[in-house]
């Protein structure tokens, strides 16, 4: 609410005599809002570059170039060059391509790591249950770029240990959206109905909980999706990327910040794009949290917090 | 004599999928000094809208008539400034509302609300205004008014929440007082409670009021002048006694015989002997402990040593107020609860030697209805979805009758094939309601529990409801256990009734032996306290008052 | 008053659980990590086989992992944690010189940021048409979208570089301001939901019919009512601290528990590692308790 412009007004009453149906703000088309087509434009675009990008570029990614390092903008190189004199822009493409690939691996993996495992343990009981949350405690005890950090250091650099990092350091998130659901739903009058029909936990789950705790975990996974992306270029920036000499944008702007007095056109285009990418991203994010939403609507108690 | 409060052509409008929806429509009325004014209607009737435009607190999707005139003394309310009606709140229009726990702030303790309001409204320092607030306590009836103030609403029974809300609605001294249902989330015993202290607290002070409720018998025990609302419009309004011995309108007439219907038996209130007094429910001196707060806390006792027996075709009706048990009682049963000791046989079979687990053949001849039918269906599922849970579930047979089979029900509870696609959001609570004892019965059960389940619906669709549940008992010799704190809808079905008080069964007796001649204190104050439609209510102004409703 | 107690006691005993869970787990995943910190001196300072063998069986790496695990927890319960293995100076001693600055860089920002947000929270509730509404989605968006590490890049490259107004190692306000307005971000928005939500409850209408004047209902009633979703939110975003302060050390080259953490991990330093980690994830564990503790002292009602 707004406490201030709560009054109702006198304006725009149906008049008297005429019917209670009014022509009015039903009728026309809703026009689609600018954050929205502004989102999806960029990640299409994005996805697009990171599927066709490194093709229509032409330039090779690896291929040095030491006679023209650290170079600015031009004809030739249309993002510049790095300290290898590479190109800056195939070099972005192809990263576009392992950054998408690394966040979305990165939300999957947290999604079965944490939702699987959670609603299975809490359908099948209440003890098991307690073991995993157990377990997604400890998780939880560690900062989350720093259990990543470990974990790639353990598993060693390579894409794999990157997503997995990722998805067990997002999934407690993934765990306490999926108990709290699962809670709620349990609590639900219906649920209770068909308990007393004689359902089991796990028909329950699939029947009736799963379609609510479902928008729930496809809204996280929105939100999160972006914060994936980004703490692989933290992870990156601090030399624990994919691999030494894949060009991830995190990795770009980490191997570009010793020279940025010489070449900041290296390091400002990836934080650039990085930036806009995960602009579009939170943007998408929140018209799927609008539109989605499940537990708002109906039932205005059961908020959704994390 | 200028009225005052003189409401002309009060229209609400509210912006609807397709247009200006009007849910209120050109009502008026007057109130004098000293007066009650009973508005009453079912839900959706404007009734409460109707009170929050006086305060012009109606939601901010509301839209106001341009014509609508509140005159309060010398000046009309709708065109003050914000601020200036911000000093009428409270001083001199103040509110009381439905649900005392929702009304009261959660985290600030129930002294510092009111004196809040004290100081609002009158310059004083704050010593000053907690001793105002402890004398308001006081008035209001509330124990230990000089500390009650240090509580927490969640602290506070329902009666004594809104015994606050009455004392902060006095702090300001009001010359009016709208109490919007005031009781109707209470206790028949503490709405008694409420409304004396309501009749004397107008006495003592000389408040107007504006009374609003959907009971018609609450609302005429304290109205002189009554006004009756049906979708936003005035349908009958005039002096107590005159609507209540010659309702004009047909809706009126029709409200008042279903009040009075209520207060009779059911008609076919003698059971079906065709099927033998087989017993369908038998309890032991069950108890039933529900773990306290906290990890060391001692379990509560629910349910303490309840004995009762329910045979075929027999309706039982168990009566108490909210935390007497009465419900779990139901749970327990059906297997949502877990007793602790004692025993429950169903069908002759006792479950006390089987961990209290039912078996899927006795989960199918005991079935529960539970009380909202707003929450019972999952909105997702379509009423078909909904009636074949069961056959899933519960592994009934014909899969392909199943189809005849739920038609057969739906129209069992007075519903068609019409409704199979439906989601449960396009019902009615009544419809829902229907849908929800059409899923219980698909089973056929033996037994059918039914846990308030007309307390969230209307007075007239109550009526159907208790009706087709009265057919279906005759028609199968179904067992009925109904639990409720409405003793009216009770006495209208039951054969038996047994009364609960915290916990234990107080009185188990023929229906007319308790209702007449109540042997335990506890049920006689259930009885007393019960709202009647008695058309001797004060009406000391029978002097022709008349709204003045301009439909025309 | 016992069930109180016995719960206080039940939080000790699940938080020392999980400080020791923590610790297990991570003295598993550090010996997994390939490679140990004779390996990574042995390639720096060209040490040969029999050296390096050596000079494992000094540093105790020879023993197995449960003695080892054994060990380090005896000493570490004498409040002993060992000697880092690159530095050669107590681990302590170098962890107690790095909380300090890490301390005050999350205290700082953290500060920043709640005020900020309930600043902008308050207002957007009372005039949601006004500009500092659209604030809150503007902090929102940028804490998500703008990664803190970018943000100081482009801030080192202006402000240090370009404009040379700033130091670019050991300046502390611009990391402030950045993870302020990071915390901010996070923290305005469930805060402003929660806020409008609130003002649609009944006991608002309440207060608004006991007359009372909009602000003082927003920061009377409004604003205490989302003391518990204000107080969740700041302890996530301040236990999140302990590892976005991370990259900010390590990008201003502030000397604090992050900069340590990462030559610790790129170091193979495993006592330094053990001691970060453990001081971390009691520190997360403390913010949780005392998170946990603050929403009981606001909320008296007991838990649903």
């Amino acid at each position: 609410m707004s406490t201030h412009d709560q009054e109702a007004t006198r304006s725009g009453y149906p008049g008297p005599g005429r019917p209670t149906i009014e022509q009015g703000s039903g009728g026309r088309a809703r026009r689609l809002p600018f954050s929205l087509l502004f989102g999806l434009a960029i990640v299409t675009l994005f996805v697009l570059a990171a599927l066709f990008g490194p093709m229509l570029d032409g330039q090779d990614p690896f291929s040095q170039d030491l006679l023209n390092r650290n170079q600015g903008p031009s004809p030739a190189h249309w993002a510049g060059t790095d300290n290898f004199g590479r190109d800056v822009l195939s070099r972005l493409l192809y990263g576009a391509r392992l950054t998408l690939i690394v966040g979305a691996g990165g939300v999957i993996c947290a999604l079965i790591v944490g939702a699987g495992l959670s609603l299975t343990a809490l359908a099948i009981g209440p003890w098991l249950a307690a073991a995993v949350f157990g377990f997604i405690d400890f998780i939880r005890a560690l900062p989350g770029v720093l259990l990543a950090l470990i974990l790639i250091v353990a598993l060693g650099a390579g894409l794999s240990s990157v997503v997995i990092a990722l998805g067990i350091a997002f999934s407690p998130f993934f765990a306490y959206i999926a108990r709290a659901a699962w809670r709620r739903e349990m609590a639900a009058d219906y649920v209770t109905a068909a308990r007393t029909l004689g359902a089991s936990r796990l028909r329950i789950l699939y029947r009736h909980a799963m379609p609510n705790i479902g928008g729930a975990l496809i809204t996280l996974a929105a939100v999160i999706l972006p914060r994936c992306i980004v703490t692989e270029s933290v992870l990156s920036f601090l030399g624990l990327g994919v691999s030494p000499d894949t060009p991830t944008w995190g990795r770009m702007i980490a191997d570009a910040v010793p020279l940025v007095e010489r070449a900041p056109h290296a390091v400002l285009v990836p934080v650039f794009c990085l930036s806009l990418l995960t602009l579009a991203l939170a943007l998408l994010g929140n018209h799927v949290r609008a539109a989605v939403d499940p537990l708002r609507a109906g039932d205005p108690s059961g908020r959704q917090r994390w | 004599m200028a009225a005052l409060l003189d409401v002309r052509d009060l229209g609400i409008a509210f912006p609807a999928p397709n247009g200006m929806l009007r849910v209120v429509d050109r009502v008026s009325w007057r109130l004098d000094a000293g007066q009650t004014l009973g508005i009453v209607g079912e839900s959706g009737s404007g009734k409460s809208l109707t009170g929050l435009a006086l305060l012009r607190l109606l939601p901010a999707a509301a839209r106001l008539d341009p014509a609508s005139r509140i005159r309060y003394r010398d000046t009309d309310l709708l065109d003050l400034s914000e601020a200036d009606m911000r000093s009428r709140r409270g001083s001199g229009l103040a509110m009381i509302f439905q649900e005392p726990m929702a009304s009261l702030h959660p985290l600030l303790t129930v002294g510092r609300q009111v004196v809040e309001s004290i100081r609002r409204h009158t310059d004083c320092s704050a010593l000053e205004a907690r001793r105002k607030a402890a004398a308001l306590f006081d008035e209001a009836g509330l124990p230990d008014p000089g500390r009650i103030g240090r509580r927490y609403p969640h602290e506070l029974s329902g009666g004594q929440q809104q015994r606050v809300m009455i004392a902060m609605a006095l702090a300001g001294n009001p010359d009016i007082l709208i109490a919007d249902e005031p009781t109707t989330a209470l206790d028949t015993t503490v709405q008694a409670q409420i409304l004396d202290l309501l009749r004397s607290l107008q006495a003592m002070r000389g408040l107007a009021m504006v009374f609003i409720s959907h009971d018609l018998a609450v609302v005429t025990s304290m109205a002189h002048e009554v006004m009756v609302l049906r979708s936003g419009r005035v349908v009958e309004s005039g002096s107590t006694g005159v609507v209540l011995s010659a309702p004009e309108s047909t809706y009126t007439q029709g409200l008042v015989a279903a009040r009075r219907r209520l207060s009779v038996r059911a008609p076919a209130a003698t059971p079906s002997r065709s099927v033998g007094p087989e017993c369908a429910l038998e309890l032991r001196d069950l108890c039933v402990d529900y773990p306290g707060r906290g990890p060391f806390a001692r379990p509560v006792r629910a349910v303490d040593r309840a004995s009762l027996t329910l045979s075929a075709g027999r309706a039982l009706g168990l009566v108490g107020e909210s935390g007497s048990g009465k419900s779990t009682i139901g749970k327990a049963i059906v297997g949502l609860a877990r007793p602790t000791s004692g025993d429950l046989t169903l069908f002759g079979r006792p479950l006390a030697g089987d961990g209290w687990r039912l078996s899927r053949a006795l989960r199918r001849r005991c079935q529960i209805v539970l009380q909202n039918p707003y929450g019972a269906l999952n909105p997702r599922l379509t009423i078909e979805q909904a009636l074949i849970e069961p056959f899933v579930t519960l592994g009934l047979k014909p899969p392909n009758g199943r189809q005849s089979r739920i038609v057969a029900g739906l129209e069992e509870v007075g519903l068609d094939a019409g409704f199979l696609d439906r989601y449960p959001h396009q019902l009615s609570g009544g419809q829902r309601q229907r849908v929800c004892i059409a899923r219980a019965l698909m089973s056929e059960p033996g037994l059918l529990i039914c846990d308030e389940i007309v307390s969230a619906l209307d007075a007239s669709i109550q009526f159907q409801v208790l009706d087709l549940l009265n057919r279906m008992r005759t028609a199968r010799g179904l067992a009925l256990l109904f639990i409720g704190h409405d003793l009216e809808v009770i006495r209208y079905i039951a054969d038996d009734i047994a009364v609960m008080h915290r916990g234990t069964i107080v009185e188990h007796a023929p229906a007319d032996n308790v209702l007449d001649t109540p042997q335990h204190p506890h049920s006689r104050a259930l009885i007393d306290a019960m709202p009647r439609l008695d058309v001797t209510a004060p009406s000391e102004a029978e002097d022709g008052w008349r709204a003045q409703h301009r439909s025309a | 008053m016992v069930t109180l107690l016995a719960t206080v006691l039940i939080h000790i005993a699940r938080a020392a659980l999980l400080v020791f869970g923590v610790t297990v787990l991570v003295f598993i995943l550090v010996r997994a990590i390939p490679g140990d910190a004779v390996d990574v001196l042995a390639i720096e300072g060209g040490l040969t086989d029999s050296q390096a063998e050596a000079m494992r069986a000094g540093l105790g790496l020879t023993a197995s992992w449960l003695d080892q695990f054994t060990a380090w927890c005896l000493s570490a319960l004498r409040g002993e944690l060992g000697e880092s293995l690159r530095f050669h100076v107590p681990v302590a001693d170098l962890l107690l010189q790095a909380i300090p600055v890490t301390l005050a860089l999350g205290a700082a920002s953290l500060a920043t940021g709640f005020v900020l947000a309930v600043a902008i929270a308050l207002i957007a509730t009372l005039r949601p048409r006004s500009i500092v509404a659209s604030l809150v989605d503007i902090l929102n968006i940028w804490s998500i979208a703008i990664p803190t590490f970018c943000a100081g890049l482009v801030a080192i490259l202006v402000f240090s570089l370009w404009l040379g107004w700033l130091p670019v190692l050991g300046n502390f306000l611009v990391p402030v301001i950045i993870l302020g307005l990071d915390a901010a971000g996070q923290i305005v928005k469930p805060l402003h939901e929660e806020m409008k939500e609130l003002g649609t409850a009944v006991y608002i209408r309440t207060a608004r019919a006991k007359g009372l004047h909009p602000l003082k209902i927003v920061i009377g009633h409004i604003l205490p009512a989302a003391a518990p979703v204000l107080l969740a939110m700041t302890g996530l975003v301040a236990a999140s601290f302990i590892g976005g302060a991370l990259t900010m050390e390590v990008l201003f080259g502030l000397p604090g528990v992050g900069s340590l953490a990462f030559n610790a991990v790129n170091g193979r330093d495993y006592p330094l590692i053990q001691a970060v980690v453990l001081f971390l994830a009691v520190a997360v564990i403390l913010i949780n308790a005392l998170t946990d503790l603050a929403q009981r002292l606001v909320d008296p009602r007991p838990e649903r």
